[in-house]
């Protein structure tokens, strides 16, 4: 009887204990961090302060620099998407062979340290570089152009890195979802593009919320690129937490940076997701 | 016999004893730090190397201890003694921007001991208190490309020479070389570390012009990026010639600025005396001669005899401008924040 109980109870507090390594690293490696940077911007000698987010939000310099943040992840998002769901949707449907190593092929870039590809882009985007010799040799520009130390410069690179997240992302999904139900859709006479667009798009909708967050996420976190690629010109939040944190020693301002980043990420991804399941939803009661 | 035996034991004790206090002059032959573990701060790249070269395996060698150093740039390793306050991992730290400065302030460095060619270096050159010393300075100047400017620049007024624009590339102001241009580029055009306004008025003539972080930029700005001339370093110069750069360094006018390249220990450093022992190797006119010759950085130790064909090419530490770098550091922040504002938007 005695075993029989507390059988029942290691039952009913399974599902705690599984969770409860994870929540437990969460909590000591992120939650517990982010509280106290949370107290660093918000305290001074004195107690409370909002100083350090006044400082921030009567400033335009920072808002001009929290819209290029999000510009660029807005920009790298929509690049990874626009290449990234062709690529994923055909490597997922098809049958050759050569798949799976195109697959793996893909994903090259993120096995390249972010310093290395740096210096890479380096050779490519200065005014001597292969992008402006061959831009000037196909006339399509009549003088050098320097790509370097540049936004555009920035965002290039971090949709290079980038475009493997949102294609393995995509991929898993699309691979999920039966082909039957296409063919389904077009013999009750949608044409495929229209069964393609109703069906596996829709249904993939869920993957392409979760590859643009990935990607949103990770670009306008970025660090390493935007500063090697960027220069000084290309200030985004990141590289402003660098600069207040480390050249300027002033870590309560660098700590308020950082959770005003962290609260406009969730905000986007929040309104984003909402966004396309709230769209998913309707559709799907219609 | 008894008067024998005495001596034996005194014998014995002055043994004992300079087991016992191996900083004994004399001793180092004994391998005074046998099995002890010295860890620096070090700028990374071929300059760690050579550095290590030059005086950790010396050293290492002399005294028994084995040396390693941790690449990351001046600012990082200060924010890294500030957030290691108290528990310090990295026992000594080697500075290129004026941080032993501030480390000091912040009490994170110790008056530093066993440093005996310390006496030897000019009282501009170190902490009063002994809290940090320079070991090797590096001029700054103006570094430019041969093949495209016949005639070498004389000074920082040329960075505005019509003629250069489009080829003209700067230091972002957090590379301490960066502050360093604009402060000269204000002594260029009338001002100085207090009146820092004509510094800014010339800069933003050449905004447009290519600006960089990082030191690691030079040999692709000079290849690939159409650069012609910038202002930077002796080491640096002759790091881009060794690779095959048509590059060479000109002194401004206005003079050279000194980069004090300095070294000192951590408050509470487990191996605050090995650390000692090293800073006094680094101060030796032995290892300021192999720095010299491989990296063309001036000794700060007057001792330091440098072979005449060395001499020329390295400039003597007393020929170089010493900037105010207390007033350049109070203000320091300030200028950043305009900097962000004015030149790089």
């Amino acid at each position: 009887m005695t075993t029989a109980a507390s059988g029942s109870g290691v039952a009913r507090f399974a599902p705690v204990l599984l969770f409860a390594p994870c929540a437990f690293a969460y909590a000591v490696f992120f939650i517990w961090p982010q509280a106290s940077l949370l107290a660093m911007s918000a305290t001074e000698k004195a107690g409370f302060t909002l100083a350090q987010y006044e400082r921030f939000f009567v400033d335009s310099y920072y808002w001009e620099m929290l819209g290029r943040t999000l510009w660029l992840g807005f920009a790298v998002t929509a690049i990874t998407l626009l290449l990234g769901v062709p690529t994923a949707y055909l490597l997922a449907r098809s049958q050759s062979r050569w798949a799976s190593f195109l697959l793996l092929l893909t994903t090259f870039p993120l096995l390249v340290s972010a310093v290395v590809r740096s210096f890479g882009w380096m050779v490519l985007f200065f005014r001597d570089g292969l992008l402006s010799r061959t831009l000037l040799a196909l006339g399509i520009v009549n003088h050098p152009v320097q790509t370097m130390y540049t936004m555009t410069g920035v965002i290039i690179a971090l949709a290079q890195v980038l475009l493997p997240l949102m294609i393995l992302t995509l991929h898993g999904v699309f691979k999920s979802i039966d082909r039957d139900l296409e063919y389904a859709a077009m013999s009750l006479g949608a044409r495929p593009s229209v069964a393609l667009g109703l069906v596996t798009f829709r249904l993939a909708s869920g993957g392409i919320v979760a590859g643009s967050l990935l990607v949103f996420s990770l670009a306008i976190s970025a660090f390493a690129t935007p500063s090697l690629v960027g220069g000084a010109r290309a200030n985004v939040m990141a590289t402003a937490i660098y600069e207040q944190a480390v050249e300027l020693l002033d870590w309560p301002f660098a700590a308020a940076l950082a959770t005003i980043l962290l609260v406009v990420v969730l905000a986007v991804s929040l309104a984003y997701g909402a966004l396309l399941e709230g769209r998913a939803d309707k559709e799907a009661s219609r | 016999m008894g008067i024998s035996h005495i001596n034996r034991r005194q014998a014995m004790a002055a043994l004992a004893a300079s087991a016992t206090f191996p900083l004994l002059p004399g001793a180092a032959q004994a391998q005074s730090f046998a099995g002890r573990k010295l860890v620096s701060s070090g700028f990374g790249g071929s300059t760690m190397d050579i550095i290590q070269a030059a005086v950790f395996t010396p050293f290492d060698k002399e005294s028994g201890a084995s040396t390693t150093q941790v690449p990351m740039q001046s600012a990082a390793a200060l924010a890294r003694m500030k957030a290691e306050a108290g528990n310090p991992q990295i026992d000594m730290f080697q500075f290129s921007g004026g941080q032993e400065a501030f480390a000091k302030s912040e009490g994170l460095s110790q008056p530093m001991a066993g440093v005996s060619r310390m006496a030897q270096i000019p009282a501009a050159l170190k902490d009063p208190d002994g809290h940090w010393v320079t070991w090797a300075v590096i001029a700054e100047g103006i570094v430019y490309n041969k093949d495209k400017i016949k005639t070498p620049p004389t000074s920082y007024k040329d960075f505005l020479k019509p003629e250069y624009k489009g080829h003209i590339a700067f230091p972002a102001i957090t590379n301490g070389y960066g502050v360093d241009f604009l402060v000269m580029l204000a002594k260029a055009f009338g001002g100085s570390e207090d009146n820092i306004e004509p510094g800014f008025e010339a800069m933003k003539k050449i905004k447009g012009e290519t600006i960089f972080k990082a030191a690691s930029d030079l040999p692709t700005l000079f290849g690939q990026g159409d650069i012609w001339i910038m202002p930077y370093d002796t080491g640096n110069t002759f790091k881009l010639q060794q690779a095959g750069l048509p590059v060479a360094f000109a002194t401004p006018q206005e003079g050279s600025p000194a980069v004090n390249i300095t070294a000192c220990v951590a408050k509470g450093a487990k191996n605050a005396d090995v650390a000692g022992a090293a800073i006094d190797m680094m101060l030796k006119p032995e290892a300021q001669i192999e720095i010299a010759r491989r990296m063309r950085w001036t000794a700060s130790n007057p001792e330091t005899k440098l072979p005449a064909d060395l001499a020329a090419e390295v400039p003597a530490v007393d020929k170089l401008a010493q900037l105010d770098r207390d007033k350049i550091n109070a203000k320091r922040a300030s200028w950043i924040e305009r900097w962000n504002r004015e030149i790089a938007r």
